[in-house]
């Protein structure tokens, strides 16, 4: 068994080596197009080499000779950007080795999406919110940044359309933007000036003050404003003077503030616990009373330093519209 | 048959350290895969979660990786190193009993006790590095006493000749040593804590990470394997390796040109553009040197193509090869920086791992298995019919991965890279997420059928080494077990 087994082709011999009883190996060439493919690939590397950025050398780096041209602004002696009379910064264009931020700021000078947007940003500069919503082109275009910035940055506590999450717990609660009941006040700039700043909304907790009875009486009272079925009248009649220590932030007919954020308690609109989802009377007075005793604390975070004031100009445009008038 | 071919018989072979690693590696493969199926269901089922923060998908992910990896593959390559090492050299391993003995505990210790601490939130944070420091030193203490039982056994050998698969091995061991130093060097918060801070930061400390992952996939799923298909591929073909001169030349082309790749996985990140060409370039240069063992694969077995209809063993390797020459193109196209613009960050890198991990490493590995579970017991295979069954299983269970990988991460890199008529994104990120559902689906069910491929064989090799059917044969040479082949 040192003879090397029949092969085929007859024309080439094994090395002669053997291995664990017939572990042995042909001396076949190298096929000639695996050759010519790795040339091949030889010649590609020297080429993209040659092209671009590589080697490092001493305290630096071949830099390639593919070269990058973007437009940039005209800088003084003080590295300050020069500008003409009529105040518009002076641009010039600038040549700079292949590299990856040259090539993003070319990008974004020149391709076909990013002039677009760049035109209609222009368009709706100096337009108002009213003028805006009011014409359907640029109200579309409104429309078409909300939906993804909206989409990025909002939905994962308001819901992709905008719905919110109501549940038992108001700690997994975020407001519904689809209605037209603003906690907060539907203008646009307040809900701009709410996205830029974020919100602190603090109801405290009343449970010291309100004990056993007097806990329900007060919810009782709470739910006869929207008038709840099931609710007991003269329960309710009791917890009336109880809500003297509402009325502060809620008012005294209970229709809420929006300046403070305080909710319309008259509406059948729940943003924090789902009132509505509770079949019994009981459900309900358990989720108003929990509220009363132990407060709310909600935060919406600034966007000011994640969006532009024009992206938040324009994401208002479209969360107005999500609620209605 | 000339003298030195059969110098030594098999009860000389230390074949008991092969066993135990063999059995882990199908015991880890067998937890490893299970994780994979269920992480995979995760993403397409996220109240899989159930709130646990031990199986949630970012602890379970690194049990699953590691497990696959390191248990599995690490076990497997022990296993199919000592037996090769044994068996080319001709002459029993190097260190007597207690020595591999210790590098069989001290491995699969660290791999237990590692993944045991992913899962209670103890980790480095460096992919496919995320053991802590003190399982890192496990590790290294284990990798020293392989490196010296392995490189001892060769300095022993009763051959005049290195065969081409201890190459393979060989330079596996060397580069893992040297990877797992250079990226695990880390400063402990306190000797009692398993925090530790990395020697390195920024974007350097990040380059490290990546030169040690790529080259986890260059040396220890790559040259080990490839190792392993040096030998067995030949074996089970029962022909010799089709070109000495080409296992010389992509073996060096190989061992020098992965060093250079890493750069690649950071492109379009904080990594300077030269760092990223420099390795996009070296990594177009890798293909023809990886498709160098593929076309050696292959062709060994020209000739003898008959046997691809006859021996299941067979197909798993000439697939593997095919998966290997896939994922080996795959790889370079997608180092490309336009490529990757797209590709990065999708499930498109997750496909690309899988054709290799499963199609590539598993594949040689199972075909390995079945050649070497019965010689090592002095058995036959329990069932030819279940390895059939187990490769259509297999196969269809890795194509129905890659392709909905791919569908899941192009379609995502498309999206993300839409504009409307606006110039504005057309897509929201949660928009791409909901996209990738029914491909997330389509995955899991491919790594379903894939652990039931695994399955099946450690049902089939149970059998062939405990079964009742067992059909004892005396423990003989390879020649003279070749002979009882019909």
């Amino acid at each position: 068994m040192s003879q090397s087994p029949e092969n085929k082709k007859g024309q080439v011999e094994t090395t002669g080596h053997v291995w664990d009883g017939d572990l042995r190996e042909y001396n076949n060439p190298l096929p000639r197009w695996w050759l010519w493919g790795f040339y091949g690939t030889i010649i590609f590397a020297i080429v993209y080499w040659i092209l671009y950025p590589a080697w490092p050398y001493a305290d630096t780096y071949t830099k390639g000779v593919a070269t990058v041209s973007f437009q940039t602004p005209v800088l003084d002696k003080e590295g300050q950007p020069v500008k003409a009379a009529d105040g518009t910064v002076e641009m010039h264009t600038k040549t700079e080795h292949w590299n990856s931020r040259a090539l993003f700021y070319q990008e974004m000078q020149t391709s076909p999406s990013a002039l677009a947007q760049q035109e209609w940003l222009a368009k709706v500069k100096d337009m108002s919110f009213e003028q805006i919503a009011a014409n359907p082109d640029t109200l579309n275009f409104a429309n078409s940044m909300g939906h993804a910035l909206f989409g990025d940055h909002c939905a994962a506590c308001h819901g992709t359309g905008g719905q919110g999450v109501l549940s038992m717990n108001p700690e997994a609660s975020y407001p519904n933007l689809t209605d037209n009941a603003w906690i907060h006040g539907g203008d646009y700039t307040k809900i701009v000036q709410d996205m830029t700043n974020g919100i602190q909304g603090n109801m405290p907790a009343f449970g010291a003050l309100f004990k056993g009875e007097k806990l329900t009486d007060l919810a009782q009272y709470v739910l006869s404003l929207s008038h709840q079925p099931g609710v007991n009248e003269e329960a309710a009649n009791r917890g009336k003077a109880s809500f003297a220590t509402c009325a502060g932030c809620h008012g005294a007919n209970g229709t809420g503030n929006q300046m403070i954020g305080a909710p319309n308690l008259t509406d059948k609109i729940w943003d924090f616990v789902d009132v509505t989802g509770a079949p019994t009377i009981e459900g309900k007075l358990k989720l108003v009373e929990g509220v009363i005793d132990h407060g709310l604390q909600h935060q919406m975070p600034k966007f000011s330093d994640r969006l532009t004031p024009e992206q938040i100009r324009l994401l208002a445009v479209y969360v107005r519209q999500l609620g209605g008038t | 048959m000339s003298a030195n071919t059969v110098a030594i018989t098999a009860e000389q072979y230390n074949y008991d350290i092969v066993k135990k690693f063999a059995i882990m590696a199908m015991v880890w493969g067998l937890l490893g895969m299970s994780a994979g199926v269920y992480i995979a269901s995760e993403l397409a089922w996220p109240f899989l979660n159930f709130d646990i923060a031990e199986i949630t998908f970012g602890r379970l992910r690194p049990v699953h990786t590691s497990l696959v990896i390191f248990g599995f593959g690490g076990s497997a390559l022990f296993a199919t190193s000592y037996y090769v090492v044994q068996r080319t050299c001709q002459t029993t391993l190097w260190g007597g009993k207690w020595l591999p003995e210790f590098t069989f505990w001290g491995w699969q210790l660290s791999v237990g006790i590692g993944v045991v601490l992913y899962m209670m939130g103890y980790t480095e944070s460096r992919e496919y590095a995320e053991f802590v420091w003190p399982v890192d030193l496990g590790i290294l203490v284990t990798w020293v006493a392989y490196a010296t039982v392995f490189y001892m056994t060769i300095k022993n050998r009763s051959q005049p000749h290195i065969y081409v698969a201890l190459w393979f091995y060989s330079a596996f061991i060397l580069a893992t040593a040297l990877l797992h130093i250079f990226n695990n060097l880390a400063v402990p918060v306190a000797w009692n804590s398993f925090d530790s801070y990395s020697l390195f930061g920024g974007v350097q400390d990040a380059m490290t990470q990546w030169w040690y992952g790529h080259n986890a996939v260059g040396f220890f799923l790559t040259a080990a394997f490839l190792g392993m298909m040096y030998y067995f591929l030949p074996k089970q073909a029962e022909r010799p390796i089709y070109s000495y001169r080409l296992s010389i030349v992509h073996f060096w082309a190989l061992t020098f040109l992965y060093m250079w790749v890493g750069g690649h996985h950071l492109l379009w990140t904080a990594l300077p553009d030269w760092v990223g060409s420099l390795a996009s370039a070296f990594s177009i240069l890798l293909l023809l040197p990886s498709w160098g063992g593929m076309i050696n694969g292959i062709m060994t077995l020209s000739g003898a193509w008959e046997k691809l209809r006859s021996d299941p063993i067979m197909l798993f390797m000439i697939t593997a090869m095919a998966f290997y020459g896939m994922s080996t193109f795959e790889g370079p196209m997608m180092s490309l920086k336009s490529v990757n613009a797209l590709s990065h960050y999708t499930d498109w890198t997750i496909g690309h791992v899988h054709s290799g991990a499963l199609g590539w490493v598993a594949m040689i590995t199972i075909g390995s298995f079945y050649h070497m579970v019965p010689r090592l017991w002095g058995t036959k295979l329990y069932s030819t019919k279940l390895v059939f069954t187990h490769f259509w299983i297999a196969t269809i269970g890795i194509v129905l991965y890659i392709v909905s990988m791919w569908v899941s991460g192009i379609g995502q890199g498309l999206m993300l890279r839409a504009f409307d008529q606006y110039g504005n994104l057309a897509y929201t990120f949660v928009e791409t997420v909901t996209f990738m559902h029914i491909p997330y689906v389509v995955r899991a069910l491919g790594g379903a059928m894939f652990l039931s491929g695994m399955v099946l064989m450690a049902y089939n090799l149970y059998m062939t080494v405990w079964g009742t059917r067992r059909e004892v044969m005396p423990v003989a040479d390879q020649s003279a077990l070749a002979a009882t082949r019909t």
